[in-house]
């Protein structure tokens, strides 16, 4: 579920980061307030856990792996507030120390993972766990809230991508970001996250959660002491309002806007782009529209080709020199 | 002082040592303990333990080594390599001119041609693998006609994830995370953030043990591999919880109050400069090729 | 039955074994001895098929295991089964919810019956004598008892050779003399045994053979246990011990003076 960097535009990104500012800066007061400074060392380790949490490998039948985000689960054990900025944490180290993409989507998968996901699915437990009063309906609350947690979250993603050819396009018709619209994006996203990834989250879930309240019970977040229902009314509001607020960016961002929303809903195919360049056919041209390297002087051409062809040599000899140097290999077990 | 002339002395008598209380008698071993085990494993699908425990230590590995690196001679501030990078990686983001992605990518080509060479497998080998996945995502598209995608969002994918890696691998952690402070975040979070980092390894360090044993004892086939990753997880999350009463201990111990200083000593270099024009040449390029 | 021949291991550069041959019969008991970071501990890694060699070979049981043989999981669990590894950490060795489920996941795992699997379970609880222990959580134990679990979870795979990793380590010294009885009774049933330690006094109580590895990573000692440490020399040599060391044995001993000052 984590989105890359150039699926979504700058603005996207731009507004899902402004929608979180409010949610980091609760999160940070209520974390102030409900514990003392004695939790910031475990906000750090429960980041760290979270960060690993997301690097095991989960069988599933057939013999593939998975992965599970543990969103709602550490919402249950240390509080959603904690857990939106302990997530919050440790999707920044993956994506800016381990440069697995989505620096720029950062505000967008920290809407996702560690907004979306930790609130629902601990709201729904608590909705749950408060009505039932059994021990089996403190496991079909964390179970139904986990699922619930990534299956929305996901929604959100599909979203976040589905709405980008809608708002976002070159002036030839091309998406300049993900191509795909919300016709193809939601089921995309939505169908493995209902069949698959869903019910690996909420069984993952649900298995440590057990597991450290037969343990360990004590270590167990013990639900918030203040009323929380103006939170349920900011959250509701945020989700609400953050897609408006992308529709209103994206119409705002160029005039191209209002033209092309017209052309891909009257004369669009089912897959919502049909560019004009296109209509003739394939050509060379069409292929790599700019490749003229409009605006830039032949020479230019020319240095870059050198450039490139030299870096790639030094890269090259420093890769062989290394691996002959290095005959034994280094064993990783 | 001549060691050879250590002596050897006699002590005094010593009373002989007390008995040692007799030990409980050691009850008498199984039968099925004397015997060789004749047992032929089943086959099973535990790829998984495997799979985490490379995972855990390749993350484990990176850690270390970016510690580990000595600054180089001409190096430049962590803070415009951090600004810089998110300001490359929002003008790659935003550009439809192919041109202006090509110059990048030569561009951080002859960046990556001054690194060392396990540095540039490794930012390469990610690069390429996520390249590739947004290949395959694209193909859909391009196949019914869309191939301004495939080839752009490729090429802008391979470029930003090279920069933030030449980003990661060249610069110490510790040294970007109090970076971060010039953009405003407080220090409280940086200090959380180093706190992450130091216990990835530490945690990190204790789930790999667990899952070694874990493989260890999968002497065959395990009909409740869930129960057993979920035990491995939870455990993990009760030990932080210790290792973190234990860190805010010592941390009391040497005076914490709550704040946390970053210290940010600053020195314009020889090095910033040039790294500095660079970075406005580009982004006067930027400006340049997108005007049409 | 484990046989080591000109054994190299390096990790991130870092060399960790070098050039390391030797040869353990089955039935013996061996103790390797050594400074933190002479290798030890990887050692035993290479022999419980946790990693392969760079260089060098290593053969179990006639049978050489390499990093291609380890990636097959037949190979491997069968491996496992027969070498069982008590980690210095109990910690880090025990991942089920209570004692006696620690205790059958090995059996579980191999297929035999639930009544074969109780059979095995209350044997090595009794053996250790943690039969109390039966439903508590390991996490919960105190150190020694958390040893003894992983002792018995590993036990009751029976394995042919038992490989502890500083075993001694965080007992009390009562809980440390049981062991050394319980490793001694061990071995002569049959199991071979080999202990890494720091603790030298119990090193001839537990081993006939000792082995001693020095600052470079290699062996430079190999010979009975109590003949290794009279070898003061030799001892200090490797950082083992310092020029205050003196064992007792029986009503005198010796002291190393220094009066030239």
């Amino acid at each position: 579920m984590h989105i890359p960097d150039n699926y979504l535009s700058p603005s996207t990104c731009a507004v899902m980061f402004t929608a979180m500012i409010p949610v980091w800066t609760i999160a940070v007061r209520k974390v102030k307030e409900e514990l003392t400074k004695e939790k910031i060392p475990m906000l750090g380790i429960c980041a760290a856990f979270s960060f690993l949490l997301m690097m095991f490998n989960i069988p599933l039948p057939g013999g593939s792996t998975g992965h599970a985000v543990g969103g709602t689960l550490i919402a249950i054990l240390i509080g959603p507030f904690s857990a939106c900025i302990s997530v919050t944490v440790a999707l920044l180290i993956q994506a800016l120390l381990f440069g697995d993409g989505g620096v720029l989507a950062f505000g967008a998968n920290c809407f996702n993972m560690a907004f979306v996901l930790p609130f629902l699915g601990y709201f729904v437990y608590k909705f749950i766990k408060d009505r039932v009063h059994t021990q089996k309906g403190e496991y079909i609350g964390i179970a139904i809230g986990s699922y619930a947690g990534i299956n929305v979250a996901a929604l959100f993603t599909a979203i976040e991508f589905g709405i980008q050819p809608l708002l976002f396009t070159t002036s030839a018709g091309q998406p300049v970001y993900s191509p795909y619209p919300l016709s193809v994006s939601i089921p995309a996203m939505t169908i493995p996250h209902l069949l698959v990834a869903g019910v690996i989250e909420a069984i993952f879930t649900v298995a440590i959660f057990a597991f450290i309240k037969k343990v360990s019970p004590g270590t167990i977040y013990e639900g918030a002491k203040q009323k929380t229902k103006a939170v349920f009314g900011l959250i509701a509001a945020l989700v609400c309002l953050t897609p408006l607020g992308l529709l209103a960016v994206g119409t705002a961002w160029g005039e191209w806007g209002t033209d092309e929303i017209k052309d891909i809903v009257t004369g669009g195919n089912a897959l919502g782009f049909v560019p004009e360049g296109m209509r003739n056919g394939f050509s060379f041209e069409a292929l790599i529209p700019d490749y003229a390297v409009t605006g830039l002087p032949d020479i230019a051409g020319y240095i870059l080709s050198a450039a490139a062809g030299t870096a790639i040599l030094i890269i090259l000899f420093k890769i062989i020199s290394s691996l002959k140097k290095d005959k034994a290999g280094s064993n990783l077990g | 002082m001549d060691n050879n002339k250590l002596k050897m002395t006699q002590m005094p008598d010593m009373p002989k040592m007390q008995e040692m209380p007799k030990m409980p008698e050691m009850p008498g071993m199984p039968h099925w303990l004397l015997e060789d085990e004749k047992y032929s494993p089943q086959s099973d699908r535990d790829a998984f333990i495997s799979k985490s425990i490379v995972g855990i230590l390749s993350i484990l590995s990176r850690i270390r080594t970016q510690d580990s690196r000595s600054t180089p001679k001409y190096s430049v501030n962590a803070a415009f390599k951090v600004a810089f990078t998110l300001l490359l990686l929002i003008m790659v983001s935003i550009s439809q001119s192919t041109a202006f992605v090509t110059v990048i990518i030569v561009y951080l080509l002859v960046v990556l041609c001054t690194m060392q060479a396990i540095q540039i497998v490794k930012i390469l080998k990610v690069s390429f693998i996520m390249s590739f996945f947004t290949f395959v995502i694209l193909l859909p598209a391009a196949l019914l006609g869309n191939t301004y995608s495939i080839v752009m969002i490729t090429a802008k994918v391979f470029t930003s994830i090279t920069a933030v890696n030449i980003l990661s691998h060249s610069t110490r952690w510790n040294a970007i995370t109090s970076a971060l402070k010039r953009f405003f975040v407080p220090d409280i979070f940086i200090l959380v953030l180093d706190i992450t980092i130091k216990y990835i390894v530490m945690l990190g360090d204790f789930a790999l043990n667990m899952l070694r044993a874990l493989k260890l004892r999968s002497v065959g086939r395990n009909t409740s591999k869930y129960t057993s990753l979920s035990g491995i997880a939870g455990t993990m999350f009760i030990e932080s919880k210790e290792m973190a009463e234990g860190m805010y201990d010592a941390m009391q111990c040497r005076g914490f109050d709550g704040e946390y200083h970053v210290n940010s000593h600053f020195q314009f270099t020889a090095a910033d400069g040039a790294y500095i024009l660079i970075q406005i040449a580009i982004i006067i390029l930027f400006v340049y090729l997108g005007r049409t | 039955m484990i046989e080591i021949n000109n054994v190299s291991y390096s990790y991130s550069g870092v060399t960790a074994l070098q050039n390391i041959s030797l040869h353990i019969e089955k039935g013996e008991a061996i103790a390797l001895l050594g400074p933190n970071g002479s290798g030890k501990s990887t050692l035993l890694k290479l022999i419980n098929g946790i990693i392969s060699p760079d260089q060098g070979t290593y053969t179990f049981d006639s049978e050489e295991v390499t990093g291609k043989k380890l990636s097959s999981a037949q190979f491997t669990k069968r491996l496992h089964q027969r070498i069982g590894f008590v980690f210095q950490n109990s910690d880090t060795q025990l991942f089920c919810a209570d004692v006696y489920d620690e205790v059958a996941f090995g059996p579980r795992q191999m297929g035999l019956s639930e009544a074969e699997v109780d059979t095995r379970v209350n044997d090595c609880l009794s053996l250790l004598g943690i039969q109390s222990f039966k439903s508590r959580t390991p996490y919960h134990l105190s150190g020694g008892e958390k040893r003894k679990v992983a002792i018995a979870c590993v036990l009751s795979l029976n394995p042919d050779i038992l490989v502890l990793d500083e075993p001694m380590s965080g007992l009390d010294p009562r809980t440390q003399r049981w062991l050394v009885e319980f490793l001694v009774h061990l071995n002569k049933s049959g199991k071979t045994i080999i202990t890494s330690t720091h603790n030298l006094e119990l090193v001839p109580e537990i081993s006939s053979r000792a082995i001693l590895f020095d600052e470079n990573h290699e062996i430079v000692g190999d010979m009975p246990s109590g003949q290794l440490l009279e070898d003061v020399d030799l001892l200090k040599r490797v950082n083992l011990v310092d020029q205050y060391y003196h064992c007792h044995q029986g009503s005198d001993h010796k002291h190393f003076h220094d009066h030239s000052f």
